[in-house]
Protein backbone atom coordinates (compact mmCIF):
# COMPACT_ATOMS: atom_id res chain seq x y z
CA UNK A 1 0.00 0.00 0.00
CA UNK A 2 1.51 3.31 -0.95
CA UNK A 3 1.59 6.74 1.40
CA UNK A 4 -1.46 8.06 -0.67
CA UNK A 5 -3.80 4.55 -0.75
CA UNK A 6 -3.09 5.02 2.98
CA UNK A 7 -5.30 8.39 3.16
CA UNK A 8 -7.61 7.65 0.16
CA UNK A 9 -8.61 4.34 2.66
CA UNK A 10 -9.70 6.43 4.89
CA UNK A 11 -12.26 8.74 2.98
CA UNK A 12 -15.10 6.25 2.83
CA UNK A 13 -15.27 6.36 6.71
CA UNK A 14 -14.14 10.26 6.96
CA UNK A 15 -17.19 10.72 5.00
CA UNK A 16 -19.68 9.11 6.78
CA UNK A 17 -18.41 10.20 10.11
CA UNK A 18 -16.90 6.96 11.38
CA UNK A 19 -13.19 8.38 12.05
CA UNK A 20 -12.10 9.29 15.39
CA UNK A 21 -11.51 12.70 16.07
CA UNK A 22 -7.40 12.66 15.74
CA UNK A 23 -8.14 10.98 12.40
CA UNK A 24 -10.35 12.98 11.14
CA UNK A 25 -7.82 16.32 11.77
CA UNK A 26 -5.56 14.33 10.05
CA UNK A 27 -7.34 13.80 6.74
CA UNK A 28 -9.02 17.27 6.80
CA UNK A 29 -5.45 18.03 7.11
CA UNK A 30 -4.04 16.26 4.44
CA UNK A 31 -6.84 16.96 1.98
CA UNK A 32 -6.01 20.96 2.28
CA UNK A 33 -2.98 20.23 0.75
CA UNK A 34 -3.93 17.04 -1.51
CA UNK A 35 -5.93 18.07 -4.98
CA UNK A 36 -5.79 14.45 -6.15
CA UNK A 37 -7.25 12.85 -2.57
CA UNK A 38 -10.01 15.65 -2.67
CA UNK A 39 -11.19 14.77 -6.30
CA UNK A 40 -10.96 11.10 -5.07
CA UNK A 41 -13.42 12.36 -1.94
CA UNK A 42 -15.52 14.18 -4.65
CA UNK A 43 -16.45 11.26 -6.40
CA UNK A 44 -17.12 9.14 -3.79
CA UNK A 45 -19.47 11.55 -2.15
CA UNK A 46 -21.30 11.48 -6.23
CA UNK A 47 -21.48 7.31 -6.01
CA UNK A 48 -23.21 7.67 -2.14
CA UNK A 49 -25.27 10.48 -3.59
CA UNK A 50 -26.12 8.48 -6.53
CA UNK A 51 -26.69 5.23 -4.26
CA UNK A 52 -29.11 7.04 -2.25
CA UNK A 53 -30.73 8.38 -4.60
CA UNK A 54 -31.86 5.04 -6.42
CA UNK A 55 -35.50 4.46 -7.25
CA UNK A 56 -37.52 1.81 -6.65
CA UNK A 57 -38.33 -0.46 -10.00
CA UNK A 58 -40.90 -2.96 -10.32
CA UNK A 59 -40.16 -6.95 -11.51
CA UNK A 60 -40.57 -7.19 -15.18
CA UNK A 61 -42.91 -9.53 -15.27
CA UNK A 62 -46.18 -9.88 -12.56
CA UNK A 63 -44.91 -12.75 -9.88
CA UNK A 64 -48.25 -12.49 -8.03
CA UNK A 65 -49.45 -15.70 -9.74
CA UNK A 66 -46.31 -17.67 -8.46
CA UNK A 67 -47.44 -16.63 -4.83
CA UNK A 68 -50.73 -17.24 -4.60
CA UNK A 69 -50.00 -20.23 -5.94
CA UNK A 70 -47.56 -21.29 -3.15
CA UNK A 71 -49.58 -19.60 -0.32
CA UNK A 72 -52.33 -22.21 -1.08
CA UNK A 73 -50.18 -24.45 -0.57
CA UNK A 74 -49.41 -23.41 3.14
CA UNK A 75 -50.95 -23.09 6.07
CA UNK A 76 -52.51 -19.31 6.15
CA UNK A 77 -50.60 -17.08 8.88
CA UNK A 78 -52.75 -17.32 11.99
CA UNK A 79 -52.06 -15.75 15.29
CA UNK A 80 -51.06 -17.97 18.30
CA UNK A 81 -53.02 -16.48 21.16
CA UNK A 82 -55.98 -17.35 23.94
CA UNK A 83 -59.19 -15.73 25.03
CA UNK A 84 -58.62 -14.65 28.45
CA UNK A 85 -61.74 -17.68 29.22
CA UNK A 86 -59.45 -20.23 27.73
CA UNK A 87 -56.55 -19.41 29.69
CA UNK A 88 -58.53 -18.70 32.65
CA UNK A 89 -60.08 -22.20 32.09
CA UNK A 90 -56.74 -24.22 31.34
CA UNK A 91 -55.27 -22.58 34.62
CA UNK A 92 -58.01 -23.91 37.22
CA UNK A 93 -57.54 -27.27 35.51
CA UNK A 94 -54.11 -27.39 35.58
CA UNK A 95 -53.96 -26.17 39.28
CA UNK A 96 -56.96 -28.97 40.36
CA UNK A 97 -54.99 -31.44 38.71
CA UNK A 98 -51.32 -30.72 40.08
CA UNK A 99 -53.14 -30.29 43.33
CA UNK A 100 -54.89 -33.66 43.56
CA UNK A 101 -51.80 -35.36 42.36
CA UNK A 102 -49.62 -33.62 44.63
CA UNK A 103 -52.20 -34.68 47.78
CA UNK A 104 -52.01 -38.46 46.36
CA UNK A 105 -48.35 -37.99 46.25
CA UNK A 106 -47.98 -36.80 49.78
CA UNK A 107 -50.33 -39.70 51.27
CA UNK A 108 -47.93 -42.65 50.08
CA UNK A 109 -45.88 -44.12 51.43
CA UNK A 110 -42.10 -42.74 52.52
CA UNK A 111 -39.62 -43.58 49.40
CA UNK A 112 -35.39 -43.36 49.46
CA UNK A 113 -36.01 -41.97 45.99
CA UNK A 114 -39.06 -39.46 46.27
CA UNK A 115 -38.56 -38.42 42.15
CA UNK A 116 -40.81 -40.45 40.09
CA UNK A 117 -38.91 -42.62 37.85
CA UNK A 118 -38.94 -42.53 34.06
CA UNK A 119 -38.11 -45.41 31.87
CA UNK A 120 -34.65 -45.79 31.87
CA UNK A 121 -34.66 -45.10 27.84
CA UNK A 122 -35.75 -41.37 28.93
CA UNK A 123 -33.41 -40.80 31.77
CA UNK A 124 -30.01 -39.23 31.85
CA UNK A 125 -29.14 -38.79 35.55
CA UNK A 126 -26.97 -36.16 36.28
CA UNK A 127 -23.43 -36.60 38.17
CA UNK A 128 -23.48 -34.30 41.31
CA UNK A 129 -21.12 -31.84 41.38
CA UNK A 130 -17.55 -32.51 42.85
CA UNK A 131 -17.45 -31.96 46.54
CA UNK A 132 -20.93 -31.26 47.03
CA UNK A 133 -22.10 -34.19 49.21
CA UNK A 134 -25.12 -34.11 46.81
CA UNK A 135 -24.53 -38.10 45.96
CA UNK A 136 -27.53 -38.56 48.40
CA UNK A 137 -30.18 -36.52 46.50
CA UNK A 138 -32.77 -37.62 44.78
CA UNK A 139 -32.13 -38.45 40.80
CA UNK A 140 -32.71 -35.47 38.87
CA UNK A 141 -33.99 -36.90 35.35
CA UNK A 142 -33.06 -34.98 32.22
CA UNK A 143 -35.20 -36.25 29.12
CA UNK A 144 -34.19 -36.00 26.16
CA UNK A 145 -37.22 -35.07 23.35
CA UNK A 146 -35.70 -37.27 20.45
CA UNK A 147 -38.98 -38.30 18.98
CA UNK A 148 -38.03 -42.11 19.40
CA UNK A 149 -36.84 -41.60 23.47
CA UNK A 150 -39.32 -39.73 23.82
CA UNK A 151 -42.22 -41.77 22.37
CA UNK A 152 -40.37 -44.66 24.19
CA UNK A 153 -40.75 -43.19 27.54
CA UNK A 154 -44.28 -41.73 26.88
CA UNK A 155 -45.65 -46.17 25.68
CA UNK A 156 -44.10 -47.04 29.12
CA UNK A 157 -45.81 -45.01 31.33
CA UNK A 158 -48.85 -45.37 29.69
CA UNK A 159 -48.21 -49.00 29.73
CA UNK A 160 -47.63 -48.56 33.67
CA UNK A 161 -51.07 -46.23 33.81
CA UNK A 162 -53.10 -48.59 32.17
CA UNK A 163 -51.99 -51.44 34.24
CA UNK A 164 -52.57 -49.84 37.30
CA UNK A 165 -55.17 -47.99 36.59
CA UNK A 166 -57.54 -49.89 38.45
CA UNK A 167 -55.88 -48.52 41.42
CA UNK A 168 -56.92 -45.13 40.68
CA UNK A 169 -60.03 -43.77 41.47
CA UNK A 170 -62.90 -42.05 39.05
CA UNK A 171 -61.92 -39.19 39.55
CA UNK A 172 -58.25 -39.32 39.21
CA UNK A 173 -58.52 -41.02 36.16
CA UNK A 174 -60.87 -38.38 34.48
CA UNK A 175 -58.73 -35.36 35.44
CA UNK A 176 -55.63 -37.68 33.93
CA UNK A 177 -57.37 -38.26 30.99
CA UNK A 178 -58.52 -34.72 30.72
CA UNK A 179 -55.63 -33.30 30.56
CA UNK A 180 -53.80 -35.55 28.56
CA UNK A 181 -56.66 -34.74 25.68
CA UNK A 182 -55.51 -31.45 26.38
CA UNK A 183 -51.81 -31.86 26.24
CA UNK A 184 -52.33 -33.97 22.93
CA UNK A 185 -54.26 -31.33 21.54
CA UNK A 186 -51.24 -28.72 22.40
CA UNK A 187 -48.81 -31.20 20.60
CA UNK A 188 -50.49 -31.56 17.67
CA UNK A 189 -51.30 -27.95 17.18
CA UNK A 190 -47.82 -26.77 17.62
CA UNK A 191 -46.78 -29.63 15.86
CA UNK A 192 -48.93 -28.35 12.80
CA UNK A 193 -47.50 -24.83 13.33
CA UNK A 194 -43.96 -26.17 12.93
CA UNK A 195 -44.62 -27.89 9.65
CA UNK A 196 -45.52 -24.61 8.47
CA UNK A 197 -42.98 -22.51 10.33
CA UNK A 198 -40.23 -24.89 10.95
CA UNK A 199 -37.46 -21.79 12.09
CA UNK A 200 -39.72 -20.47 14.51
CA UNK A 201 -38.20 -20.78 18.17
CA UNK A 202 -41.11 -19.97 19.65
CA UNK A 203 -43.18 -22.47 18.29
CA UNK A 204 -39.69 -25.39 18.62
CA UNK A 205 -40.47 -24.17 22.85
CA UNK A 206 -43.92 -24.45 22.77
CA UNK A 207 -43.42 -27.69 21.68
CA UNK A 208 -40.96 -29.10 24.25
CA UNK A 209 -43.01 -27.35 26.85
CA UNK A 210 -46.42 -29.35 26.21
CA UNK A 211 -44.49 -32.97 25.55
CA UNK A 212 -42.48 -31.86 28.73
CA UNK A 213 -45.69 -31.55 30.56
CA UNK A 214 -47.29 -34.76 28.70
CA UNK A 215 -44.31 -36.41 30.09
CA UNK A 216 -44.63 -35.02 33.47
CA UNK A 217 -48.56 -35.81 33.95
CA UNK A 218 -47.72 -39.41 32.95
CA UNK A 219 -45.19 -40.01 35.73
CA UNK A 220 -47.32 -38.81 38.43
CA UNK A 221 -49.83 -40.78 36.99
CA UNK A 222 -47.89 -43.93 37.03
CA UNK A 223 -46.27 -43.26 40.58
CA UNK A 224 -49.86 -43.17 41.85
CA UNK A 225 -51.17 -46.02 39.81
CA UNK A 226 -48.37 -47.91 40.93
CA UNK A 227 -48.52 -46.94 45.12
CA UNK A 228 -52.32 -46.41 45.16
CA UNK B 1 -49.15 3.69 7.92
CA UNK B 2 -52.20 4.38 5.76
CA UNK B 3 -55.39 2.95 7.21
CA UNK B 4 -56.25 1.02 4.96
CA UNK B 5 -53.05 -0.37 3.95
CA UNK B 6 -53.28 -1.17 8.35
CA UNK B 7 -56.36 -2.80 7.41
CA UNK B 8 -54.63 -5.20 5.18
CA UNK B 9 -51.97 -6.26 7.61
CA UNK B 10 -54.86 -7.24 9.41
CA UNK B 11 -56.96 -8.95 7.12
CA UNK B 12 -53.87 -11.24 5.93
CA UNK B 13 -52.83 -11.77 9.02
CA UNK B 14 -55.92 -13.52 9.11
CA UNK B 15 -55.60 -15.28 6.22
CA UNK B 16 -57.55 -13.25 3.35
CA UNK B 17 -55.64 -13.78 0.50
CA UNK B 18 -56.84 -10.59 -0.89
CA UNK B 19 -55.36 -8.29 1.37
CA UNK B 20 -52.29 -10.12 1.28
CA UNK B 21 -52.11 -9.19 -2.32
CA UNK B 22 -52.85 -5.52 -2.21
CA UNK B 23 -49.54 -5.70 0.41
CA UNK B 24 -47.97 -7.32 -2.78
CA UNK B 25 -48.90 -4.97 -5.01
CA UNK B 26 -47.77 -2.29 -2.72
CA UNK B 27 -44.31 -3.48 -1.35
CA UNK B 28 -43.32 -5.69 -4.97
CA UNK B 29 -41.18 -2.70 -6.26
CA UNK B 30 -39.34 -1.78 -3.27
CA UNK B 31 -38.43 -5.82 -2.18
CA UNK B 32 -37.57 -6.50 -5.66
CA UNK B 33 -35.33 -3.77 -6.28
CA UNK B 34 -33.61 -5.03 -2.92
CA UNK B 35 -33.18 -8.72 -3.94
CA UNK B 36 -32.11 -7.40 -7.79
CA UNK B 37 -29.57 -5.38 -6.27
CA UNK B 38 -28.46 -8.08 -3.94
CA UNK B 39 -28.39 -10.98 -5.62
CA UNK B 40 -28.53 -10.09 -9.22
CA UNK B 41 -31.38 -10.05 -11.72
CA UNK B 42 -30.67 -14.04 -12.45
CA UNK B 43 -32.35 -14.62 -8.97
CA UNK B 44 -34.18 -11.46 -7.88
CA UNK B 45 -37.65 -12.98 -9.19
CA UNK B 46 -37.90 -16.24 -7.41
CA UNK B 47 -36.33 -14.60 -4.47
CA UNK B 48 -38.85 -11.96 -3.88
CA UNK B 49 -41.58 -14.99 -4.36
CA UNK B 50 -39.60 -16.87 -1.78
CA UNK B 51 -39.97 -13.19 0.60
CA UNK B 52 -43.64 -13.24 0.32
CA UNK B 53 -44.21 -16.56 0.85
CA UNK B 54 -42.15 -16.11 4.29
CA UNK B 55 -44.33 -13.29 4.70
CA UNK B 56 -47.60 -14.74 4.67
CA UNK B 57 -46.00 -17.39 6.85
CA UNK B 58 -45.10 -15.33 9.38
CA UNK B 59 -47.79 -12.62 9.40
CA UNK B 60 -49.02 -13.90 12.68
CA UNK B 61 -45.90 -12.50 14.34
CA UNK B 62 -46.25 -9.37 13.31
CA UNK B 63 -47.28 -7.08 16.37
CA UNK B 64 -47.38 -3.72 14.81
CA UNK B 65 -43.97 -2.56 16.78
CA UNK B 66 -42.53 -1.04 13.25
CA UNK B 67 -44.23 0.30 10.43
CA UNK B 68 -45.34 -2.81 8.57
CA UNK B 69 -42.94 -1.84 5.44
CA UNK B 70 -39.89 -1.70 7.97
CA UNK B 71 -40.63 -5.36 8.96
CA UNK B 72 -41.36 -6.61 6.06
CA UNK B 73 -38.14 -5.18 4.43
CA UNK B 74 -36.16 -6.38 7.20
CA UNK B 75 -37.62 -10.13 6.52
CA UNK B 76 -36.52 -9.54 3.33
CA UNK B 77 -33.03 -8.77 3.65
CA UNK B 78 -32.73 -12.20 5.97
CA UNK B 79 -34.37 -13.80 3.26
CA UNK B 80 -31.63 -12.81 0.42
CA UNK B 81 -28.79 -13.67 3.40
CA UNK B 82 -30.29 -16.84 4.24
CA UNK B 83 -30.20 -17.84 0.19
CA UNK B 84 -26.92 -16.53 0.04
CA UNK B 85 -25.38 -19.03 3.09
CA UNK B 86 -27.41 -21.79 1.75
CA UNK B 87 -25.46 -21.65 -1.60
CA UNK B 88 -22.56 -21.63 0.74
CA UNK B 89 -20.84 -18.74 -0.72
CA UNK B 90 -21.02 -16.49 2.34
CA UNK B 91 -17.89 -16.50 3.57
CA UNK B 92 -15.84 -16.85 -0.05
CA UNK B 93 -17.73 -13.63 -0.92
CA UNK B 94 -17.50 -11.75 2.35
CA UNK B 95 -13.29 -12.56 1.99
CA UNK B 96 -10.63 -9.91 2.09
CA UNK B 97 -9.16 -11.58 -0.85
CA UNK B 98 -8.69 -8.65 -3.05
CA UNK B 99 -8.02 -10.35 -6.19
CA UNK B 100 -11.96 -10.92 -6.61
CA UNK B 101 -11.98 -6.98 -6.74
CA UNK B 102 -8.86 -6.93 -9.08
CA UNK B 103 -10.88 -9.38 -11.61
CA UNK B 104 -14.13 -7.24 -11.23
CA UNK B 105 -15.45 -5.40 -14.39
CA UNK B 106 -17.48 -2.48 -14.81
CA UNK B 107 -19.94 -1.85 -17.05
CA UNK B 108 -18.97 0.34 -19.78
CA UNK B 109 -21.06 3.72 -19.99
CA UNK B 110 -24.18 3.86 -21.54
CA UNK B 111 -26.62 6.66 -21.90
CA UNK B 112 -29.31 5.80 -19.36
CA UNK B 113 -27.06 6.32 -16.71
CA UNK B 114 -29.24 5.08 -14.03
CA UNK B 115 -29.74 1.62 -15.12
CA UNK B 116 -25.83 2.09 -15.65
CA UNK B 117 -25.47 2.49 -12.27
CA UNK B 118 -27.74 -0.41 -11.56
CA UNK B 119 -25.86 -2.39 -13.86
CA UNK B 120 -22.39 -1.49 -11.99
CA UNK B 121 -23.78 -2.73 -8.76
CA UNK B 122 -25.03 -5.65 -10.16
CA UNK B 123 -21.10 -6.31 -11.31
CA UNK B 124 -19.64 -5.63 -8.10
CA UNK B 125 -18.26 -9.01 -6.06
CA UNK B 126 -21.42 -10.22 -4.28
CA UNK B 127 -19.79 -9.29 -1.07
CA UNK B 128 -18.78 -5.71 -1.68
CA UNK B 129 -22.13 -5.53 -3.54
CA UNK B 130 -24.34 -6.36 -0.55
CA UNK B 131 -22.65 -4.32 1.79
CA UNK B 132 -22.50 -1.23 -0.69
CA UNK B 133 -26.21 -1.82 -0.64
CA UNK B 134 -26.94 -2.47 2.67
CA UNK B 135 -25.44 0.67 3.43
CA UNK B 136 -25.45 3.10 0.86
CA UNK B 137 -28.54 2.54 -0.91
CA UNK B 138 -31.06 1.02 2.05
CA UNK B 139 -29.01 3.00 4.65
CA UNK B 140 -28.44 0.31 7.62
CA UNK B 141 -25.76 1.07 9.44
CA UNK B 142 -22.25 -0.90 9.76
CA UNK B 143 -23.49 -2.25 13.19
CA UNK B 144 -26.50 -3.73 11.90
CA UNK B 145 -24.62 -4.96 8.78
CA UNK B 146 -22.22 -6.79 10.94
CA UNK B 147 -25.27 -8.28 13.04
CA UNK B 148 -27.11 -9.47 10.17
CA UNK B 149 -23.50 -10.64 7.98
CA UNK B 150 -21.64 -12.54 10.87
CA UNK B 151 -19.08 -10.01 9.94
CA UNK B 152 -16.95 -7.34 11.89
CA UNK B 153 -17.83 -3.73 11.50
CA UNK B 154 -14.27 -3.31 10.44
CA UNK B 155 -14.67 -6.19 7.57
CA UNK B 156 -18.17 -4.12 6.48
CA UNK B 157 -16.04 -0.83 6.48
CA UNK B 158 -13.79 -2.30 4.13
CA UNK B 159 -16.48 -3.80 1.43
CA UNK B 160 -17.66 -0.66 1.50
CA UNK B 161 -15.12 1.11 0.57
CA UNK B 162 -13.87 -0.98 -1.90
CA UNK B 163 -16.91 -0.81 -3.42
CA UNK B 164 -17.10 2.28 -4.10
CA UNK B 165 -14.19 2.51 -5.24
CA UNK B 166 -15.32 0.58 -8.24
CA UNK B 167 -18.23 2.80 -8.61
CA UNK B 168 -15.99 5.41 -8.62
CA UNK B 169 -14.10 3.85 -11.13
CA UNK B 170 -17.00 3.16 -13.29
CA UNK B 171 -18.46 6.57 -12.72
CA UNK B 172 -15.69 8.24 -14.21
CA UNK B 173 -15.13 6.17 -16.80
CA UNK B 174 -11.67 4.98 -16.24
Amino acid sequence: MTMHEEWTDKLSDYLDGELEAADRTAVEAHLRTCPECNAVLNDLKRVVSRAQGLDVRPPARDLWPGVSARIDRVAPPRRISFTLPQLTAAAVVLMAVSATLAVKLMQRPESPNTVAQAPAAAQAPLSPAPGTGASDAPIVERVSFADEQYDAAVADLEKAVKTGRGRLDKATIDIVEHNLEIIDQAIAQARDALAADPANSYLSGHLVEARRRKLDLLRRAAALAETD
Amino acid sequence: MPRALDDDVALAAQGDPSAFERLYRTHVARIHSLTRRMLGAHEADEVTQDVFVRTWQKLGQFRGDSAFGTWLHRLAVNVVIERRRSFAIQRERISDDQTALDLATVAPARADLTLDFEAAIEQLPPGAREIFVLHDVEGYKHREIGSMLGITTGTSKRQLHRARMLMRKYLSGS
